[in-house]
């Protein structure tokens, strides 16, 4: 029975469970938006970060390199895409 | 009878009538005439069911082609009805309809398919692979890709064509102004080909990551694989983009949601915006395969090896990361702050810089270098001129400041045309007259070839450049007619006898396949263009496994090395049985679903919208359980056809 | 089809690693795909209109439990690949049971909220706010209803046919596509619900 939980996956749901916790203090603690933004961005990353190299097994291959390249690619695009965004299409409008 | 009157044309005209019964006999013809010459199992067998990516390329090639007339019958209607002040060939809805259909056609079903037809042929061959990684959903990507096109092009005869522009903007594009239901087949026609795309672009990938020849690193790729890379990277992430856009644009049209309106907080220049996102990397996509296609053309034809590999290569890397930064310099007059527009207009000049690079490694190429004008390399040598004129021009474009003259004119016009027809459309021309006797197994005829290609250059100048003049005095885009007193007259009327050459020249084209069908030797060897790189190094036409051998390769022109260089590209010369995939009729039928899919949207029939729904996803499901492992290819079997392919030289 | 040994079974053949590195690059696809509706998403958020906004209509109750169901069925699915890497088909099927289960206690939450939005006024039509609010989640949650049926079906396979190489690789394929489903949650539970209710 044992065999069936390893150590690291239930240790990442653990740690997953944490972040989820602290980012909840947005909701429940009074803070500046600055601090919970920072929060959020912080305690989401992170989280993602744990899915994708305890859970996805994105490391274990020689396909590593393109894998993460793929993903670190499309991450880039999406942040470019959504600030760019948001510049254009609110703060400087 | 309410019912049916949704199907009805609402500015129907003489032509449309006309082109009603043409597309009527046409069908009748077709099924007609597969009936009568027995010929329907061979197309279901060899053709409708092919995962092969020859057939599949061959197919998108013919689609391009069908789609270039389509595209280029609007082109010259647009001329026509310009070249006289107050003009009153076309009114002015009907005008508006072809410029949105020209537009339309020519970027996603005319060019995209064009390079897909190189892409899917060339780059497994160039890269010593026996198929793509995904022979299957390379069959569906080019079969939602022609039903998207054939579900565009029957909007004119059923419905009405959309008419607010190529950009579809919002809320010109919306249920107020927009009342047809051409917009809807605007976005779910796109919809359906741009899913084909996304999946085309994931395919590739994979197959250029990891089915390439033993020896043959990143670094020693040929450049047309190194572009289409690139270009197909950059399909994945944009995409996407359009998938959503697309989405809820229509989601405005038919389900009444606020993304795009006037109110209730929506927000219509969101969509220029996400169409942009999408669309200017779109541009690379298109063009980077082209210089792919030139880098080769080039390099055989000047007897030389490519200069500037590694600079080649970083510029393309450098492009696809660039090409998600300078969206914003289509809508530069929209009303953001000068910032905003600053930051645009810096990025866009600086991805003129890697284009740049490539140009100057074209010319270093030929410097000294043995040059041989034949018909792709005549292309090349008139793209080099005409489309620096376009990227210097489109320099100008991207001074924010100065945009405020150029913008919505037929400066832009001439711009954008100018870099695409010299560019792109040249491109794939060298591409279908360099890789013709790959595919068929004899050479188009080159004094036709020539011909072909001075044409269009000569037709080409004639049409745009006056569009830089007119443009400057004020000439709007998309404006059907204009009075005397303007004096544009003239300037369009030089336009149109341009487009009429142009014209020409693509009918020569066809007459070329007509002639070189007839008259060219079959006895072309495997090597007619004394060429550099590995597709060149099995026979014409390509057997269906390419090659019988897996070739090893130690650099990025393996065929030069074997000629001059002694290397051994087939070292192993016992043949070993093949393993293949299947052929499966599944892509095509899904394909036809997602046709009536897209049609039940477009005029709001739900309950054959569900029922195709459904029959999508139960293809997908019938895919998750079905077990096709392929089949093989016998020793026998391959002995026969070397044989008899040898004999053929 | 050469199988070779030293690898985990989904790895095993050519055509298999190719899957996988293809859904790698698919799910780049599906970053971009939510990047966009997260760029439309922040543009929109204030844009409410006559209708109520994110603040007015967010509760705390249901977006926990549908992340704790989300967070702990991507756990399971992991449970699942690492039974299936032991070659424990009963231990796996199972874990890909409970995954399957929690993802449509998931829905059915997630269903209910929807019910909830629309009573009181935030349907997809009252303002561009509630429009691309319900289109985000609503896209997600077909996700989630599309992979509960793949699940199924992977789960059928390999009850029926054992554990392949071609049936290994679907399962893991899927347990990709699950994670990231978890993934895309968590990045709606911060920006959309925590940051709408701050």
């Amino acid at each position: 029975m044992k065999e069936l939980f390893p150590a690291k996956q239930v240790l990442g749901f653990a740690f997953s469970l944490v972040l989820t916790v602290i980012a909840l203090a947005v909701y429940f603690l009074d803070m500046s938006f600055q601090t919970g933004m920072t929060i959020l961005l912080v305690t989401a990353f992170v989280q993602a970060g744990v899915q994708l190299t305890v859970f996805m097994h994105a490391g274990e291959t020689d396909d590593k390199g393109a894998i993460y390249l793929n993903v670190y690619y499309g991450l880039i695009i999406a942040l470019v895409t959504i600030f760019g965004t948001l510049l254009a299409m609110v703060w400087d409008m | 009878m309410e019912f049916l009157e949704r199907f009805a044309v609402p500015h129907p005209s003489i032509a449309i009538y006309a082109s009603m019964v043409a597309i009527g006999l046409t069908m009748i013809a077709i099924v007609a005439g597969l009936t009568y010459f027995k010929k329907w199992g061979y197309l279901w067998r060899e053709w409708l069911t092919t995962v092969d990516h020859k057939r599949i390329g061959i197919m998108y090639l013919i689609s391009a082609l069908l789609m270039l007339f389509r595209g280029g019958v609007d082109a010259i209607m647009m001329r026509a009805q310009l070249s006289a002040p107050e003009n009153t060939l076309l009114d002015a809805q009907h005008y508006n309809e072809i410029f949105t259909t020209h537009g339309v056609v020519m970027i996603i079903f005319m060019a995209m398919p064009f390079i897909f037809a190189l892409m899917n042929f060339v780059v497994p061959l160039q890269i010593g692979a026996r198929d793509v990684a995904f022979p299957r959903l390379n069959a569906l990507s080019f079969w939602l890709f022609f039903m998207g096109a054939m579900l565009f092009n029957i909007s004119f005869v059923i419905g009405g064509s959309p008419d607010a522009g190529w950009t579809s903007y919002f809320p010109l594009a919306g249920n107020e102004f927009s009342t047809s239901v051409g917009t809807n087949y605007y976005m779910l026609a796109i919809q359906i080909s741009g899913i084909g795309s996304l999946m085309t672009g994931i395919n590739m990938i994979t197959t250029i990551l990891k089915m390439r020849a033993p020896g043959m690193t990143l670094m020693k790729m040929p450049m047309f694989t190194w572009s289409s890379f690139i270009a197909n990277v950059i399909i994945v992430f944009a995409f996407p983009v359009l998938t959503v856009a697309l989405a809820m644009g229509t989601m405005d049209r038919l389900f009444g949601t606020q993304f795009f309106t006037m109110e209730n907080g929506g927000m219509d220049m969101l969509w220029a915006n996400l169409f942009w996102v999408w669309g200017h990397p779109e541009v690379y996509i298109l063009i980077l395969p082209a210089f792919g296609i030139y880098s080769e053309v080039i390099s055989t034809f000047s007897r030389k090896n490519l200069y500037g590999y590694k600079s080649m290569v970083a510029s393309m890397v450098v492009i696809s990361l660039m090409s998600f930064l300078v969206w914003a310099h289509h809508f530069f007059t929209m009303g953001q702050g000068a910032l905003t527009n600053s930051i645009f207009s810096i990025t866009t000049m600086a991805i003129a810089v890697p284009t740049g690079v490539k140009i100057f490694n074209w010319l270093l190429t030929m410097w000294k270098g043995k040059i041989e004008i034949t018909t792709p390399m005549l292309y090349s040598l008139l793209f080099i001129p005409l489309f620096t004129l376009g990227g210097v021009t489109g320099v100008m474009l991207a001074m924010s400041a100065a945009d405020y003259q150029y913008h919505n004119t037929m400066f832009l016009v001439a711009h954008f045309h100018n870099v695409i027809i010299p560019g792109v459309v040249f491109a794939m021309l060298a591409g279908l007259t360099y890789y013709w006797p790959k595919m068929f197994g004899f050479m188009l005829n080159e004094r036709i070839g020539k011909w072909t290609a001075w044409l269009l250059s000569i037709g080409f100048l004639l049409a745009f450049m006056p569009m830089y003049i007119t443009g400057l005095d004020g000439q709007a885009r998309r404006m059907y007619t204009y009075s005397e007193a303007t004096g544009f007259g003239p300037l369009n009327m030089i336009s149109f006898v341009g487009a009429i050459i142009m014209a020409v020249g693509f009918a020569l084209i066809v007459y070329n396949v007509y002639y070189s069908t007839r008259y060219a030797s079959r006895d072309i060897g495997e090597d007619p263009w004394d060429a550099r790189t590995l597709e060149w190094a099995t026979h014409n036409p390509v057997p269906e496994y390419n090659f019988a051998v897996v070739p090893e390769v130690r650099s990025s022109e393996a065929l030069w090395d074997a000629k001059k260089h002694g290397h051994v590209l087939f070292k192993d010369r016992n043949y070993k049985k093949i393993h293949m995939p299947n052929n499966s009729g599944v892509p095509f039928i899904m394909s036809l679903i997602f046709f009536v899919w897209g049609f039940s949207f477009i005029f709001s029939l739900w309950i054959p919208a569900i029922l195709a729904t459904i029959g999508i996803l139960v293809c997908m499901a019938h895919r998750s359980f079905e077990q096709d492992h392929g089949h093989y290819i016998s020793v026998e079997e391959i002995e026969e056809t070397e044989t008899k392919m040898r004999g053929a030289k | 089809m050469k199988i070779d040994h030293s690898l985990p079974l989904e790895y095993s053949t050519d055509q298999n690693q190719y899957n996988i590195l293809g859904f790698w690059i698919f799910l780049g696809a599906e970053i971009m795909l939510f990047a966009t509706l997260f760029a439309t998403y922040f543009t929109l958020a204030n844009r409410t209109g006559s209708g109520p906004s994110g603040a007015e209509i967010f509760e705390i109750t249901p977006v926990l439990i549908e992340t704790l169901l989300l967070l702990t069925s991507s756990f399971t699915i992991g449970l699942g690949i690492h039974a299936m890497r032991l070659g424990n088909k009963k231990a796996m099927l199972s874990f890909f049971s409970i995954t399957l289960l929690l993802g449509l206690a998931f829905l059915g939450v997630e269903i209910y909220e929807f019910i909830h939005y629309v009573h009181v006024g935030a349907g997809i039509q009252t303002s561009a706010f509630t429009s691309i609010l319900l289109t985000t989640l609503g896209t997600h949650g077909a996700h989630v209803t599309l992979g509960l049926f793949w699940g199924l079906f992977i789960i059928l396979q390999v009850k029926k046919r054992g554990l392949t190489p071609q049936t290994a690789n679907k399962s893991f394929i899927f347990s990709l596509y699950w994670h990231f489903l978890d993934v895309v949650w968590i990045f709606i539970f911060s920006f959309i619900y925590l940051k709408g209710m701050m």
